[in-house]
């Protein structure tokens, strides 16, 4: 009697998690071994989606975006929170403009950074050939080899301040003891850095560099919103692909079952990050 | 005891239901695009006071992200019961059976231009209304023109002529002619496709079976628009460049000419009030005819409509020759519509003197992912990766199996 009643009170989360979350993921599954009239084709939607070229194209660029994001997001996201960790003047306001980015409705941001890096109109180019640093207007996103990279800065620099803020929470737990336990053995700053900060937040910059993996894995905004996966697919990641096959070609098949494809790497990805992390012991505790 | 109540409740629950149909009954969901806003409200207004019982919900649109938007209020089953969309996108909903058919709903069919007509059938009826048309010609600078030694009454008719002009107009940090190669895909397709079919060339077959993109009458074309960027005539830009980023730079004065339509025209008057704009029709190889790609909006009935009936006699009511004039912003489709005056600016004669060479691309439902496969090729002759051969041999390649499928 008590668990039933139990169970009455979880009903309603229950439920509303099963249409918001099941209900689609199952929905998907059934969607990518159907055709357009609901009739079962086996795994034709996988063999018709992993053929073309751009299939590829698209893993390799997810790849290269999501590794090169997280590398300098981490990094820098790191190196900030440190240094936002000490007193100085004007702490304060520094940690809330760091925070800018991070709080720009991604979209917005993308835009302005469209305009920005335009080859015609842009201010980078003008203040680059203004100042005599470019003797020509560089096509920051129309040339191969500077657009990925381009837009991987543009990432890094929305999402490093969440990174910041959150190892800086991690930081602000630290007890002071350890500090001072560390400069009566006449650590420098450095060490202090490595052998004191750096292990104590661990925990934290795993669990951030998880999300960023996800977050990376499912960005859309920024690159669509500035190339829309192009020049030449150069650019193209899959879950913009997904997005084209489905709302742009009436794809959804073949788009529901790219979607699981992608469903099960993403789940690989995580389930390898998680087992070598938890695979050494945190050390800091 | 208990059944009486029961009986009262599922009585109140059955009127309350009644009810709130029948205060939904005559009331028609309209999603109409933001250019039109003043004159839909205007022409609902009217059809409001002429048929008391109806009434019409206007929801505004705009042009960004509006085909997804389309789709997923199509396929959700909540869709409203008339719609606004560009006559390429009624085919795919049409072959999908995610609309109606609107056979008995048009009046004066021979009144429409064919080629609209033709553009929104499928499977012998008619799918959509279609109310406005429009094709492309060259914008241009008639300053830029005179001072490059040009004559902007004698604009270039032919390929030969027209490379010769643009190289003459390129310098001093101006570029003679822009054409398109990112941003929204369409521009580019609108840009360059024309060219293919004036050269006799075409990206599929007639019949819709065979790719036919790597054929020498399309790389001929396709290396004929490349080439404006290779040889420096559309400005460093151009893969970032759609049409609205081109008429930016016309504004700007950094361009002398670019692709453009007449719906440019009231922006580039009042931004720039300076240019002299002139317009001709895009050029054509020597002794061959010109093209354009036909564009235009249509209206549809979704098939989940709540009040189809009521929407139809709507659209009868907006399609009147002189309603339908009069709601358009560029042609309208009715040739009895295109005698009002509005059409007369003597700015819209080149655009109309192009009208009869518009062509609809062809019907077929992996057209977005074909033109996707095209574009990128162009782009990627643009980006210097391949030669126009071998990047139109592989996007042959994707085509046909889009094709096979």
């Amino acid at each position: 009697m008590k668990s039933q009643t139990g169970l009455l009170f979880v009903l309603p989360a229950l439920i509303v998690l099963f249409m918001l979350i099941a209900y689609p993921v199952a929905y998907t599954g059934l969607l990518s071994v159907t055709d357009g009239n609901g009739h079962l084709v086996g795994f034709k939607n996988f063999a018709a989606v992993l053929k073309p070229r751009v299939t590829t194209q698209a893993f390799i660029n997810t790849i290269y975006w999501v590794f090169g994001s997280i590398v300098f997001q981490v990094v820098l996201g790191t190196l900030t929170a440190i240094l936002l960790n000490q007193s100085f003047f004007g702490r304060g306001a520094l940690r809330a403009i760091t925070l800018i980015p991070w709080v720009v409705p991604g979209i917005v941001a993308a835009t302005t950074w469209a305009w920005m890096f335009h080859t015609e109109f842009g201010i980078i180019n003008y203040m680059m050939t203004g100042s005599g640093v470019l003797q020509s207007p560089i096509g920051w996103l129309t040339n191969k080899d500077t657009v990925m990279p381009v837009l991987i800065a543009i990432n890094v620099w929305k999402l490093f301040p969440f990174v910041a803020i959150m190892v800086l929470a991690g930081l602000q737990s630290i007890p002071n003891d350890l500090y001072e336990a560390a400069r009566v053995d006449g650590a420098s700053f450095w060490e202090e850095v490595w052998y004191v900060m750096l292990p104590s937040v661990r925990p934290v910059i795993t669990a951030v560099t998880l999300l960023l993996v996800i977050w990376g894995l499912n960005s859309i905004t920024i690159i669509y919103a500035i190339t829309r996966g192009g020049p030449a697919n150069k650019t193209l990641i899959t879950p913009i692909q997904i997005f084209r096959l489905a709302f742009e070609s009436f794809q959804f098949n073949q788009a529901a079952a790219l979607s699981v494809i992608f469903f099960g790497v993403a789940i690989v990805v995580v389930f390898i990050y998680i087992k070598v992390l938890s695979a050494q012991p945190g050390e800091a505790k | 005891m208990r059944s009486k109540r029961t009986a009262a409740l599922l009585a109140l629950t059955v009127s309350a239901l009644t009810l709130s149909t029948a205060a939904f009954a005559g009331e028609v969901v309209w999603w109409t695009p933001n250019w039109g806003e003043a004159r839909a409200k205007e022409l609902a207004g009217k059809f409001e006071a002429a048929n008391p019982g109806i009434t019409i919900k206007m929801e505004v649109t705009t042009s960004d992200g509006l085909p997804q938007r389309v789709l997923t209020a199509l396929q959700s089953g909540g869709a409203p019961d008339i719609i606004e969309v560009q006559h390429g996108w009624v085919n795919g909903y049409a072959q999908n059976g995610l609309i109606i058919p609107l056979d008995d709903t048009i009046q004066d069919k021979d009144d429409y231009a064919k080629a609209a007509i033709d553009y929104v059938s499928w499977d012998g009826k008619l799918w959509a209304i279609p109310y406005r048309m429009e094709t492309r010609a060259v914008v241009f600078n008639k300053a830029d023109f005179k001072a490059a030694g040009l004559d902007p009454d004698h604009p270039p008719q032919t390929w030969k002529e027209f490379v010769d002009a643009a190289t003459k107009l390129t310098g001093n940090g101006k570029s003679g002619f822009a054409i398109t190669g990112g941003g929204e895909m369409g521009n580019t397709i609108t840009g360059s496709l024309p060219y293919i079919w004036m050269n006799g060339g075409s990206i599929i077959s007639d019949d819709m079976t065979t790719a036919t993109v790597n054929q020498p009458a399309a790389v001929e074309a396709v290396t004929f628009y490349t080439d404006f960027l290779k040889k420096g005539l559309s400005p460093a830009s151009t893969l970032e460049n759609d049409g609205t980023a081109a008429r930016r730079l016309f504004i700007a004065g950094a361009v002398s000419s670019y692709l453009g339509g007449q719906f440019d025209i009231p922006s580039i008057r009042t931004e720039n009030p300076a240019i002299d704009i002139g317009i001709f029709q895009t050029p054509h190889p020597d002794g061959k005819e010109t093209a354009g790609v036909l564009g235009g909006w249509s209206y549809i009935i979704p098939k989940d409509a709540k009040n189809p009936g009521e929407a139809k006699k709507f659209l009868q009511f907006m399609n009147t020759s002189e309603n339908q004039g009069f709601f358009t912003d560029t042609f309208p489709v009715r040739i009895s519509s295109q005698a009002q005056p509005r059409f007369n600016d003597p700015i819209l004669a080149v655009f109309k003197s192009m009208l009869p060479f518009a062509r609809p691309v062809p019907i077929h439902k992996n057209w977005v992912q074909i033109s996707q496969a095209y574009f990128d090729g162009l782009q990627r002759i643009m980006l210097g990766d391949q030669t126009p051969q071998e990047a139109m041999d592989q996007a042959n390649e994707e085509i046909q199996a889009l094709l096979d499928s």
